[in-house]
């Protein structure tokens, strides 16, 4: 199957301002459609091990990043991202089109992926059980997550997105970019040395956003699901001492209930997966703040 | 005359415990709740019919009814 990154750079700036590509990620295909180089550059970089999918094939999501025809154009360029042809988000600032995307797919997955139950949380896997990191921004998730994946031996299955199929408790794979914000960008760049990120981009809501490639062999293993075997609510406190404190797991659930995006949406049927998720599930509550350490005790959690 | 409590109709009692402590979830309001062992005991004793009238009228369980009630599990009747 062809992927992005057997395409030139030319090759795919034109695809893109053209008709589009379909990009594979994991168990959804995007439709995307842009000509604003820096998202052609970001995709080319980031998404270069993912498949493209035949143009005239099924996509679960239609996106386009354009440039808006408006009075702000005159004043600084902008970025909007159409879903379905529709602007759903207000427009930003052009040098933000390639976040943008990544945060536009996001926001498609977690509003419109209801046959999984969705938790805010990174996931990675080793042996075939799954680690899930529920946490608000700011919380070390995603910097966990890059240096478990980029140095630890972890797969990474999502930095942002976990995915638990509704019918049989597995955990579905979305192994995308990891979104780093402000100093955890250099402290990755430092951690997990030839890492590739995209150029950092300033003055976003978030601060200064990057995002890191996922693991080739993360990206090839999309399609095997994995097993939960433990949710840890990790907080980054700086000049902290490793913490760990199991969770009970009415505690757990009532946590990650709170995590999630469609809970409440599923109902009943959300209750249950979230339940035998618990049940097959140990709970800690995890505090860090020197990443070797932290990936000492994941190493532990995964040979127990 | 002694106070009578009964089930909200509708509410299936969907639950889950662990150690002693339960979740549940309320089919009417669409919230989890997190319970003691001991409160969830009494909705599943209430909905089998398996509490006596003395017992509802305890001082001690007052506090466990009223918060039962403020929740929509159950209803005087």
């Amino acid at each position: 199957m062809l992927t992005v990154g057997q395409l030139s750079r030319a090759e795919l700036g034109r695809r893109l301002a053209g008709a589009g590509i379909r990009l594979g990620t994991g168990r959804f295909t995007t439709s995307l459609r842009s000509a604003i180089p820096s998202v052609a550059d970001g995709i080319g970089l980031l998404y270069a091990d993912y498949p493209l999918r035949p143009d005239d094939g099924f996509a679960d999501f239609h996106l386009q990043l354009t440039r808006p025809r408006n009075l702000r154009r005159w004043l600084g360029p902008q970025v909007t991202l159409l879903y379905d042809g529709r602007s759903l988000f207000k427009p930003l600032p052009l040098d933000q089109a390639f976040p943008m995307f990544e945060w536009g797919l996001n926001w498609c997955v977690s509003s419109r992926a209801n046959r999984y139950l969705i938790v805010h949380a990174a996931v990675i896997e080793k042996h075939g059980r799954a680690a899930i990191l529920p946490a608000p921004p700011g919380s070390g998730k995603s910097t966990l997550c890059a240096a478990l994946v980029g140095r630890g031996g972890w797969r990474l299955l999502s930095d942002e997105l976990t995915l638990l199929r509704l019918d049989d408790g597995a955990i579905v794979p979305l192994p995308r970019p990891v979104s780093l914000k402000n100093g955890a960008i250099d402290v990755i760049r430092d951690y997990v040395p030839g890492s590739v990120m995209s150029r950092p981009v300033t003055d976003t809501v978030k601060g200064t956003v990057a995002h890191v490639k996922a693991p080739s062999a993360s990206v090839a293993r999309a399609a095997e699901v994995a097993r939960p075997g433990w949710i840890v609510f990790p907080r980054y406190v700086p000049a902290a001492a490793l913490q760990s404190e199991p969770l009970a797991r009415a505690d757990t659930f009532m946590q990650l209930a709170g995590n999630c995006f469609n809970y409440s949406l599923l109902g009943a049927e959300g209750f249950t997966a979230l339940a035998d998720l618990v049940d097959a599930s140990a709970g800690f509550r995890f505090t860090y703040s020197v990443l070797d350490e932290a990936l000492a005790f994941f190493d532990h959690l995964a040979a127990g | 005359m002694q106070l009578q409590w009964r089930i909200v109709p509708g509410q299936t009692l969907l639950h889950r415990g662990w150690d002693d402590a339960c979740v549940l979830y309320n089919d009417l309001s669409g919230d989890t709740h997190l319970l003691t062992g001991e409160a969830m005991q009494l909705l599943l004793a209430l909905r089998d019919g398996d509490v006596d009238p003395e017992e509802l009228a305890a001082p001690e369980l007052a506090t466990v009814l009223d918060t039962l009630a403020g929740l929509d599990l159950i209803e005087p009747c």
